[in-house]
């Protein structure tokens, strides 16, 4: 059987019914932006770790940034030499080594001019490594292969072709045909090449453009047996960095952790502010529950002087504002599920990761979140109206 | 040693700090009253018979001097103690009703119960008081804003009595009726003071007084006859 006090809460949420309505508004609008900031934040993290997990075979090395060598006043950046190349090969085994040459350039596509990366790889570690789309991997040498950003702002189509280098009237520059486009990668790269933003030519090429044939900027070993990954970076590390370090080797796992650590920042700092709706939500919940007491003063005086315990008192407003609480957490569970879905979809175009239970969870969350701050805002309201005094409060009108 | 009676006011004092400066509203009222009696309290406005009832009703307690009720010094009792006295010992009826307006008449009548068992009333308890004072059980339903002035005043003193407490505090119980229906509720009121009731009552009507046996008035806080 039910609480009469709680009956009574009832009884004044239904006589209030669109100021109590509308004090529960604030609170559905507090429970979306946490749980939606919240899901978008965990589908971000899920996205990104995913599509570091997919290169977790992959060991990057790269040149130990700039050396500035000593008693020298100028510093080179330091490429892959072919000596090094050599001992990461011995060093691998039976592993695939991809060494890559890249660099950033100007580029123009009929009358449109951009700017993007530029890779070049051996054409058969291309086919090894990249899973076009469209198209074909690439043949010959003037063939490239096109990442999804650019082929998508530039409108590109197979057989286009692309003038490369800075454009300059007085100089014929060379010219690429694409061949290929690629799949989105996102916004994290699991191999170290982002290609979204890129276009892929063979390596031949590349040096007639670039030059430092004998130089790379970048070598990925491709593990046959992912278990071997400490083994296989130890034996480079020993091998290579072995009188001083010249090259940095890094795989997914740190990078996962690494991009994980910032997302999770993120997604934080995101919550915050979603936070702030629920504050705001507080403040109209205390107001509508101050003024649930104020309107109710002289009932308040009678309750107190036929015997109701100052307790019984602060249960009655504290269930009036877990009835609030309770309605807007609810609309506001429901409406986080559409939202949330909406902006995810909306912001990081995938919605694979939706309904998973790390996902899920935030509106569960935002819920209790929700129903917390709103019982909150109705202690001192709660407070205040069993501390009345029954004398004053019964000559109320 | 004397026994204390139900009811004892010893040098009772009670002064109200205001801005303007301190008001007393009882100045050493000294008073007993026992068990079964029928009492009415008289007196102009601002003579005290507001502060009395509250004293009575332990809503306030005295600056000064000694107030007994069914035996306790109400000075020496907690909050709790006071208030699950008015919810057990005392029954309240207001000149201006006092009903819950959220709750039905029934439910007024039984929420004393509740407070009290802590639990809805499942003996029939609430439904029969409310027979007793001549209410239809039909109304039983309505809200208080649904029924009459003496309708309203029925559920009242049916709240009053469902606890069965030993005094009835009255506070000008026909002030807000007319004179037919002021009368019926008095008759009710002298059959409860003839079932073993105290009944204490403040009226400015010496017709409504004269059902009392005793009358004390009141003048400046102070009891000028009793």
């Amino acid at each position: 059987m039910r609480d009469i006090f709680f009956d009574l809460s009832v009884r004044s949420v239904k006589l209030n019914f669109l100021r109590s309505l509308l004090a529960s508004i604030g609170i559905v609008i507090g429970v979306v932006a946490i749980s939606s900031m919240g899901m978008l934040g965990t589908n971000m993290q899920l996205l990104v770790k995913d599509q570091l997990t997919a290169g977790i075979n992959t060991i990057v090395i790269t040149p130990d940034v700039v050396r500035a060598e000593p008693g020298s006043s100028s510093s080179s950046p330091s490429g892959i030499t072919e000596s090094q190349l050599k001992e990461i090969r011995d060093a691998a085994g039976a592993n695939d080594v991809i060494p890559i040459d890249r660099t950033s350039t100007r580029f123009s596509i009929g009358s449109s001019d951009g700017r993007g990366s530029i890779y070049g790889l051996d054409p058969g570690d291309v086919k090894m490594i990249m899973n076009v789309s469209e198209g074909s991997t690439i043949r010959g040498e003037g063939d490239a292969i096109v990442g999804a950003q650019i082929a998508s702002r530039f409108n590109l189509k197979i057989g286009t072709r692309i003038k490369i280098g800075e454009p300059n009237v007085s100089i014929t520059r060379p010219v690429v045909r694409v061949v290929g486009i690629l799949p989105t990668v996102g916004m994290s790269s699991s191999t170290g090449i982002n290609t979204d933003n890129a276009i892929i030519v063979s390596d031949t090429w590349y040096t007639a453009q670039y030059g430092g044939g004998n130089v790379y900027d970048q070598v990925n070993v491709n593990l046959k047996d992912v278990s071997t990954l400490s083994e296989v970076e130890g034996a480079i590390d020993r091998k290579v960095n072995r009188n001083k370090d010249v090259v940095r080797i890094s795989d997914a796992s740190s990078r996962i952790t690494s991009v994980s650590s910032t997302l999770s920042s993120l997604t934080t700092f995101i919550l915050a502010i979603g936070s702030i709706s629920l504050l705001v939500a507080a403040t109209s919940i205390f107001n509508v529950m101050m003024m649930s007491v104020s309107e109710r003063v002289q009932e308040i005086g009678i309750l107190l002087s036929i015997g109701t315990e100052k307790g019984e008192v602060r249960r009655m407003f504290l269930y009036e504002a877990f009835i609030l609480g309770f309605i807007g957490a609810a609309l506001g569970g429901i409406a986080s599920l559409v939202i949330g879905y909406s902006v995810v979809s909306a912001m990081i175009g995938s919605t694979a990761y939706f309904f998973l239970p790390e996902s899920l969870i935030y509106v569960p969350a935002g819920m209790v979140i929700g129903m917390a701050v709103c019982i909150a805002s109705g202690v001192y309201p709660a407070w205040s109206a069993s501390n009345l005094d029954p004398i004053d409060a019964l000559r109320s009108e | 040693m004397s026994e204390i009676p139900l009811i004892r006011l010893s040098d009772v004092t009670k002064v109200y700090h205001l801005e303007s400066g301190d008001v007393t509203a009882l100045d050493h009222v000294s008073v007993d009253i026992g068990e079964n009696e029928f009492v009415a309290i008289m007196g102009p406005s601002g003579s005290g018979k507001s502060t009395l009832m509250n004293q009575l009703g332990i809503l306030d307690v005295p600056t000064s001097g000694d107030l007994f009720i069914n035996g306790r010094n109400v000075a020496s009792m907690t909050i709790l103690e006071r208030t699950h006295m008015r919810r057990d010992v005392i029954g309240y009826i207001f000149q201006k009703f006092y009903l819950i307006p959220l709750l039905s008449a029934y439910e007024n009548v039984e929420y004393p119960l509740i407070l009290k068992y802590k639990q809805r009333d499942t003996s029939g308890k609430a439904a029969d008081v409310l027979k007793s004072v001549g209410f239809d059980r039909a109304l039983g339903a309505h809200r208080p804003s649904q029924l009459s002035g003496g309708e309203q005043q029925r559920v009242a003193i049916a709240r009053a009595l469902v606890n069965d407490p030993k005094i009835l505090l009255c506070d000008e119980p026909t002030g807000n009726l007319d004179r037919k229906t002021g009368f019926q509720i008095m008759d009710i009121l002298v059959g409860l003071h003839r079932e073993g009731k105290t009944v204490i009552l403040v009226t400015h009507d010496p017709k409504i007084a004269e059902y009392a046996q005793r009358t004390i008035q009141l003048e400046d806080g102070r009891i000028v006859a009793s």
